[in-house]
């Protein structure tokens, strides 16, 4: 066999050098909470169970506290949990002398309230800049039970974003109760009694289709237009567009 | 709840337009992993041009053969620090290696930066620089020859043997680099290109794409650097070895332009629902970094320079200013390109409905003072590698020895 060059040699040397090096530590030196997969897991919990607990979760204050619980479960702010609006409060468990924050300030609810068009539809949204500028929610709003202090006034209140995109519409003339039939009480409670929507064709008909005697209104031939497919299967109500 | 994150949030909250899911609001990438590409990518195009000289045998370039390695060097050994920066914690980065997990792709970043760096990068520049440093550590004073020395790992030989073996050695060492460095950039745009619920990263074409530019990017680099380093080395700047990188230059951004009209067509023609965002990021958001600094700065002026100048056969002192000036609007094209994918990628929501912003920190971990001293790193230890490894040899050879 012909003899290694001295270089290549001398590089093996290192190259084993190192290859030893990383297999030691690998092998020798790691803690085995490291390498294997069980007891990293076990030792991750172990970590996180030794950080401060921050949040005393939502069941405990009632404990101690008995209107507020009872108030907030009863109304509209039922899903929210006390320390999503007082921050985290352990620390007041374990010593009443911490009191938690209030929120008081005005810019605190329109973090859930301002209008923002990806809120799911009917999340009651205000625009705080017009929405009774400069006092605090508070004043008209109980927190724990945050009924309007009047029934809203327009559908808007909740349904912002349909109510925007009407705006700009060609169905801008169109009341909502042209097409839904509301009663006072879904204003109240939303979810427990829902207004009507438009079944049919000839909904849309009674003014779009050729025989109906409105005005300034495009019409079609309800028979052929659209096939027998829903009117809103192509155009969106509140959005009408011909193209 | 902290009322300061809220309304921070909020007023990043102003800064987006239409629907924009809550996690998507940060832009979360910033400009490190701008850096980070940008930064393998030269490594990677630097390589490449390296090996024409090795193994396609292209003469004229052999006076940039050894910049172009030492290059490489400089920048690989700062690239993976954005990515440290960004992840925030140093101490643990060195658990990759000793706990690999191989169904990560990000993970596997360790294993091809060390493949790269230990046994392309380093074995090739020890081969190519042994005979240097065994005549260097005779020649020079104690704690220099003591360097060289130990660097050379004491070897002593400068037998014929032992030297061919040398040149056999990097030879072989560069028909691995090629695909390796192929490996190494095309790895970095895998990572985009996998995205598969990004529209404007997944593409397959994405590698590829990433590789062209790494070269066009690599080759500009060495070409700046040739140009500025040999008059301060008070040498003539050879114009054949320079019209040859140039050359290399120019077709490196043909096949990378056509590669990415290539994609830009077949985005526009297969028209997913995607291309309604795509088309508002671009006119929103990109138009300067995409439009005017990539294609048209980036792209089509250096184009139309390097292109007359083989047409009207311009004398040298102004082919030598061209080339200076499209390899300079070459670099700044090539960061852009990396803005665009990195940055570009997530201003739009995976909603196709909104557009967000990115704010740049200034002095953060992750801020723009940072990304400039990263920039500026390599070239600080570019400058120590050339002044103890002077491309130029050791004094007593000539300089066909080292091919
Ligand atoms: C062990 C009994 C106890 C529990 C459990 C408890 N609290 Fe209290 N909390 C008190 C007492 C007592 C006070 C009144 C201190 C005072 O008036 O000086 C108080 C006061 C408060 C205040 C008013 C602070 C102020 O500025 O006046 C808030 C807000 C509050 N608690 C929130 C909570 C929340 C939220 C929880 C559940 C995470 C909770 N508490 C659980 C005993 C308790
Ligand atoms: C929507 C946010 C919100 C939620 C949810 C909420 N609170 Fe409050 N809470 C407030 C605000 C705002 C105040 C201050 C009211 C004021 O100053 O009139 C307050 C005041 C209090 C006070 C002090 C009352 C006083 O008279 O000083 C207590 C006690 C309290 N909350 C307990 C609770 C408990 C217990 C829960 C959970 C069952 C809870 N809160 C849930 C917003 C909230
Ligand atoms: C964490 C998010 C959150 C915060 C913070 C919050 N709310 Fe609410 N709010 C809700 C939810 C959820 C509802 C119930 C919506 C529903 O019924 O669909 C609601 C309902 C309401 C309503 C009822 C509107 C109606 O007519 O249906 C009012 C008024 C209201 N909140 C006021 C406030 C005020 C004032 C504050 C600040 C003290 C506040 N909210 C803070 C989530 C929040
Ligand atoms: C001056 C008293 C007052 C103040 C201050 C006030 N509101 Fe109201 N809020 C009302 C009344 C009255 C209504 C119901 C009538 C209406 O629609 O405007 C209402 C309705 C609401 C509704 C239901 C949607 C709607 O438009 O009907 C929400 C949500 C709401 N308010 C949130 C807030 C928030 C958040 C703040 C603080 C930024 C706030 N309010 C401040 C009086 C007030
Ligand atoms: C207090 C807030 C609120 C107001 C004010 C309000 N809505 Fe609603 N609306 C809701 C909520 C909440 C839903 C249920 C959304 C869901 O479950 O997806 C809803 C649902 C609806 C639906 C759909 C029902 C269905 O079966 O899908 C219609 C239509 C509707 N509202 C029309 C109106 C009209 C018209 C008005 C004005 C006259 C109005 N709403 C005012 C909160 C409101
Ligand atoms: C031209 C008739 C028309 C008008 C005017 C109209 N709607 Fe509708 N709306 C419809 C039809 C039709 C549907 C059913 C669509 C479907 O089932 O997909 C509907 C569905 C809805 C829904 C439930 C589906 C959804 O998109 O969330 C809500 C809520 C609603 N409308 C609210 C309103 C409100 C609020 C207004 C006034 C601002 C309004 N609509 C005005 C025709 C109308
Ligand atoms: C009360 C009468 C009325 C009803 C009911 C009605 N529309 Fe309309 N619609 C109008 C009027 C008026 C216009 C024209 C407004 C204008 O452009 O001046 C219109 C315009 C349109 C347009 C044309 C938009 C364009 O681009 O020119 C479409 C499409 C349309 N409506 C669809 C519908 C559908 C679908 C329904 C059923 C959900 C419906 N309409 C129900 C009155 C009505
Ligand atoms: C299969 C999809 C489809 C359906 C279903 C459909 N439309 Fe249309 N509609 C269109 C298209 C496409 C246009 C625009 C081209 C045209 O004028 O035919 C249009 C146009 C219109 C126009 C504007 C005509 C003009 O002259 O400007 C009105 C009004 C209209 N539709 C109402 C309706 C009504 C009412 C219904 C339900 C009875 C309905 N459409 C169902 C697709 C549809």
């Amino acid at each position: 066999m012909r003899k290694l060059p001295d270089s290549l040699v001398r590089l093996l040397i290192v190259i084993a050098g190192l290859a030893s090096v990383v297999l030691c530590i690998r092998f020798l030196v790691l803690p085995r909470s490291l390498t294997d997969m069980e007891l990293h897991k076990q030792s991750a919990v172990e970590r996180e169970l030794e950080k401060p607990i921050q949040f005393a979760g939502s069941g405990i204050c009632q404990e101690c506290h008995e209107d507020e619980p009872a108030t907030l479960a009863a109304g509209y702010h039922s899903t929210l949990s006390c320390e999503t609006c007082h921050g985290p409060a352990q620390a007041h468990i374990d010593d009443f002398e911490y009191k938690p924050k209030a929120p008081r300030q005005r810019d605190f609810c329109p973090v859930c309230h301002m209008y923002d068009p990806s809120r799911p539809t009917g999340f009651p949204q205000i625009n705080p800049i017009a929405h009774n500028p400069l006092l605090p929610c508070i004043e008209c709003h109980d927190p724990h039970d945050p009924v309007p202090p009047e029934t809203p006034r327009s559908c808007e209140a909740c349904h912002a974003e349909i109510a925007r995109m009407k705006a700009v519409s060609h169905h801008v003339q169109l009341e909502c109760k042209v097409c839904h039939e509301a009663t006072n009480e879904h204003m109240l409670h939303p979810r427990a009694e829902k207004p009507t929507k438009p079944a049919n064709r000839e909904f849309c008909g009674s003014c779009h289709a050729e025989d109906s005697d409105t005005v300034a209104t495009p019409h079609i031939d309800l028979k052929t237009h659209g096939g027998r497919y829903l009117c809103w299967q192509c155009h969106y109500p509140h959005f009408p567009e011909a193209s | 709840m902290n009322l300061d994150a809220i309304s921070a949030s909020e007023n990043i909250l102003r800064e987006t337009t239409g629907f924009v899911f809550p996690n998507e609001i940060d832009v979360l990438w910033s400009i490190m992993i701008v850096v980070y590409p940008y930064l393998t990518g030269l490594v990677a195009g630097a390589f490449i041009l390296a090996s024409l000289v090795k193994i396609f045998k292209v003469r004229e370039l052999q006076p940039t053969y050894r910049l172009s390695l030492l290059t490489a060097l400089a920048f690989i050994l700062i690239a993976p620090l954005p990515l440290v920066l960004h992840l925030g914690h140093p101490e643990r980065s060195y658990e990759i290696f000793l706990t690999p997990q191989l169904g990560s792709a990000m993970a596997m970043f360790g294993f091809v930066y060390a493949w790269y760096l230990m046994v392309v990068l380093l074995l090739e520049i020890w081969f190519e620089y042994r005979r240097d440093m065994v005549i260097w550590a005779r020649e020079t004073k104690f704690p220099l020859s003591w360097i060289y020395r130990i660097l050379s790992l004491f070897s002593n030989d400068l037998s014929q043997e032992g030297l061919n073996f040398d040149k056999r050695a990097t030879r072989l060492i560069t028909i691995i680099g090629i695909p390796s460095a192929f490996l190494l950039h095309g790895y970095v745009g895998f990572i985009f290109g996998s995205v598969k619920a990004n529209p404007w990263w997944s593409s397959v074409l994405m590698p590829i794409v990433f590789l062209f530019s790494a070269i066009v990017s690599g080759i500009a680099l060495v070409l700046i650097l040739y140009m500025v380093l040999a008059p301060m080395r008070g040498e003539e700047i050879n114009m054949k070895c320079l019209d040859r990188v140039a050359a290399f230059l120019f077709y490196a951004v043909i096949v990378d332009f056509s590669l990415e009209a290539l994609d830009f067509i077949h985005r526009l023609y297969e028209s997913e629902e995607s291309i309604h965002i795509l088309s508002e990021l671009i006119v929103n958001k990109l138009f300067l970094s995409l439009v005017v600094i990539q294609i048209l700065l980036g792209m089509i002026v250096p184009l139309a320079m390097l292109a007359g100048i083989r047409i009207f056969r311009a004398n040298a002192e102004l082919r030598k200013l061209i080339y200076f000036v499209s390899a300079i609007l070459i670099q700044l094209g090539i960061f852009s390109v990396r803005w665009n994918v990195v940055i570009g990628g997530q201003m739009f929501s995976k909603s196709f409905r909104g557009l967000t912003t990115y704010k740049m920190e200034m002095l953060g971990l992750e801020g723009l003072l940072l990304a400039l001293v990263l920039l500026a790193l390599p070239l600080v230890i570019l400058a120590v590698l050339l002044r103890f490894f002077p491309p130029t040899g050791s004094p007593a050879k000539d300089l066909s020895a080292s091919t």
